[in-house]
């Protein structure tokens, strides 16, 4: 038994009480966990949320202007990260987990600072490889899957704005390093999956990289501005062949290991291959950007349709209905998201005439004030 | 990969765990039974949100080649096409499937954008134009109702805090450039009339599937609305006590119904209400970043304990 954080027998206890929510006897757990004490998703984004600006609020409060005040800050963070751990025997409950990191952070900063004076926080630079490292450490001493893939993700970028990779880049063809990086760091993590781990925070961590590397390293090799419907690409059409077979390749496994493991992540990763795929084609076919939107959204409909269809009855245990009655974070976005959907629809006030001004009238005809 | 089987038979072998229970959670843990059920959810939103995208554009560029009244034709019927699977599903007496609701879904959107792009060419209501969001709410609402489709009745809601001028993001709350009581006023206004027809659908049918979807509008237009009432004297004197009570009912709701999502909104909400309240009659940068510091701890404290208390529902 430790005292820093739970054995893998006590984690996988915090697991099934998780998995089984109210059903499982809070008795049944007694001297299972070691008593290790967690929360849920919501609570843990909030109070993981609280825990990071807790400590940004401190190191305001002892003062922005002197740089040994982030090592303090740093310091006093993590350490009463620390003291919830190890005495409240807190594991991921979100608020030693935002405290940790910002501490991580501040003093990974403070250690920059001390280093190289006037530090170069631009991309490829080893200030910059020093706070991902910070983050790293952090998410693997608090085996959080989120800040390790934000870790992993910004190395990622880190990687392809180096200056070897960019003369790499100029072989191969632009943004190409960082995307097969993304890409064979994410076939790693999809073959790493196959291993049975005692933890299950070992598994979700790679789960995680699994799920989102493929569309975080297209992002980077095509910038945000590809998914602007006026996106026009600007490789060659050996980089763009490049990337489709990448994403194709990539795409298929995740697809064929998600179904045979019955995993959600390689679904995920998959789908984030097909986003890519799409935007890839795009530049290949001359199409309106309207065209493209309403063609790549009426597949997608199309498809899950079909889906919903085929499994609507379980085959070989797949289905399409949900599996629980709990409500999740999905749930809340859905409804955001239809919110948010409804709200683009709705309709603009009437423009005003051409040389109309409203209440600019003096004695009569539109806009009249009744002054005059 | 992990499993905890082993730890499953244990309790079952226990007796800690029923027979029923026992075996659903193993064939999950197993991948027996496996749902593609949230991936299929993310293909179809993102099915709607580009066709409601690319529709956006073919309304702002063809205008002249296709003329206003063909764009509203047509828009119109692929709408009723959108809408065909739901009401055959209707007609046969089965429930919506996830790819039916979310084809319903993109049918109201298009009549929505349709009926916003009619009025805006032809002026149907002139000066009344603004009444047009209260048309869109009751009419998405009778969809929701007639299909049975949280979703529309989501697209419904928003279409109503549109029309109370809330345009449904939080940061309306601590907006500065105009009158935030006002907005308070409004956004609590539409929390009153969505809690009244809650009730009203509530006492209807009591097993409605909408309640959710009306009780986290409700919440967070009313916490939008006593935190704005919050950042200025003499509403000052109505906001904090109002929130003090969204904040204990949404906790309350929270520990009923073992859903932590209540307890989020009722300390977070109140811990971002009461800074607001404060941090603008406080002098210095150090105090007031000192008592947002310790407003912050208090809040994860609370939260943390009130987490404790509760149960969630099983799975």
């Amino acid at each position: 038994m430790s005292r820093w954080r739970p054995s893998p027998d006590e984690e996988r206890w915090l697991e099934v009480a998780s998995e089984l929510g109210a059903a499982l006897p809070a008795s049944a757990l007694t001297g299972r966990t070691g008593g290790w004490r967690s929360t849920g998703p919501l609570a843990r984004i909030a109070l993981f949320a609280l825990g990071f600006v807790a400590a940004a609020l401190l190191f305001g409060v002892l003062g922005f202007s002197d740089e040994t005040m982030l090592l303090v800050a740093g310091l006093i963070a993590t350490l009463a990260a620390e003291w919830l751990t190890v005495q409240k025997r807190l594991y991921a409950s979100g608020i030693e987990e935002g405290l940790c990191v910002a501490g991580f952070l501040m003093i990974g900063l403070w250690f920059t600072m001390v280093v190289a004076p006037g530090p170069d926080f631009t991309e490829g630079s080893l200030h910059v490889l020093v706070l991902i490292v910070a983050a790293g450490a952090a998410g693997l001493r608090r085996l959080n899957p989120f800040v390790t893939t934000c870790a992993v993700i910004t190395f990622v970028s880190w990687a392809g704005s180096t200056a070897s990779a960019q003369a790499l880049d100029r072989t191969i063809g632009a943004g190409m390093t960082v995307l097969a990086f993304g890409c064979a760091l994410a076939a790693l993590a999809l073959v790493l999956g196959a291993r049975q781990y005692r933890r299950p925070s070992h598994d979700r961590m790679l789960d995680w990289l699994v799920a989102t590397l493929p569309v975080a390293a297209y992002l980077q090799h095509a910038s945000w501005g590809a998914f602007d419907p006026t996106y026009a690409a600007s490789g060659t059409a050996t980089t763009r062949l490049a990337t489709v077979v990448l994403l194709l390749v990539l795409g298929a496994a995740m697809l064929t290991t998600g179904l045979r493991r019955r995993r959600h992540a390689p679904l995920w990763g998959f789908l984030g291959c097909v986003a890519g795929l799409a935007v890839e084609l795009r530049s290949s076919i001359a199409l309106a950007p309207e065209t493209w939107l309403i063609l790549c959204g009426l597949v997608a409909l199309i498809v899950g349709v079909a889906v919903d269809r085929y499994l609507r009855q379980a085959r070989n245990g797949l289905a399409s209905a949900s599996l629980t009655q709990r409500e999740g974070a999905v749930d809340l976005l859905q409804i955001a998201g239809t919110a948010l959907l409804a709200k683009r629809t709705a309709p603009a006030p009437p423009p005003a005439e051409p040389g109309f001004e409203p209440g600019g009238g003096r004695f009569g005809g539109g806009g009249a004030t009744g002054g005059y | 990969m992990h499993t905890i089987e082993p730890e499953l038979r244990t309790l079952h072998a226990d007796g800690t765990i029923d027979d029923a229970t026992a075996a659903r959670a193993l064939a999950r843990d197993r991948g027996q039974v496996f749902s593609l059920h949230p991936q299929l959810r993310a293909t179809l939103y993102a099915g709607v949100l580009l066709v409601m995208s690319g529709v956006g554009i073919v309304l702002a560029r063809n205008l002249e080649r296709i003329g206003p009244l063909g764009i509203v034709l047509t828009m119109a019927l692929v709408a009723a096409a959108c809408a065909v699977p739901a009401v055959r599903a209707k007609r046969a007496g089965r429930a919506l499937t996830v790819a039916g609701e979310y084809l319903l879904l993109l049918a109201v959107l298009l009549g929505s954008a349709d009926l916003a792009y009619a009025e805006r060419q032809f002026a149907l209501l002139g000066p009344l134009w603004s009444w047009h969001l209260l048309l869109l709410a009751m009419v998405h609402a009778a969809i929701a109702y007639a299909f049975g489709s949280p979703l529309v009745l989501a697209a419904s809601l928003a279409a109503l805090a549109g029309w109370f001028g809330v345009t449904g993001t939080p940061g309306d709350a601590l907006h500065l450039s105009y009158s935030t009581p006002e907005l308070g006023a409004r956004a609590l206004a539409c929390a009153a009339v969505i809690v009244a027809w809650r009730y009203t659908d509530r006492r209807a049918q009591p097993d409605s599937r909408f309640t959710d979807v009306f009780d986290h509008f409700a919440a967070n237009l009313a916490f939008w609305g006593a935190i704005a009432w919050c950042r200025e004297w003499p509403w000052l004197a109505a906001g904090l006590p109002l929130l003090a009570t969204l904040a204990c009912a949404s906790v309350r709701r929270g520990l009923a119904t073992g859903r932590e999502v209540y307890l989020v909104y009722g300390v977070v909400y109140a811990a971002i209400g009461l800074c607001a309240a404060a941090v603008p009659h406080i002098h210095g940068t150090t105090p007031s970043l000192g008592f947002v510091l310790i407003v912050v701890c208090g809040a994860a404290a609370v939260l943390w304990r009130l987490r404790r208390r509760l149960r969630e529902p099983g799975p």
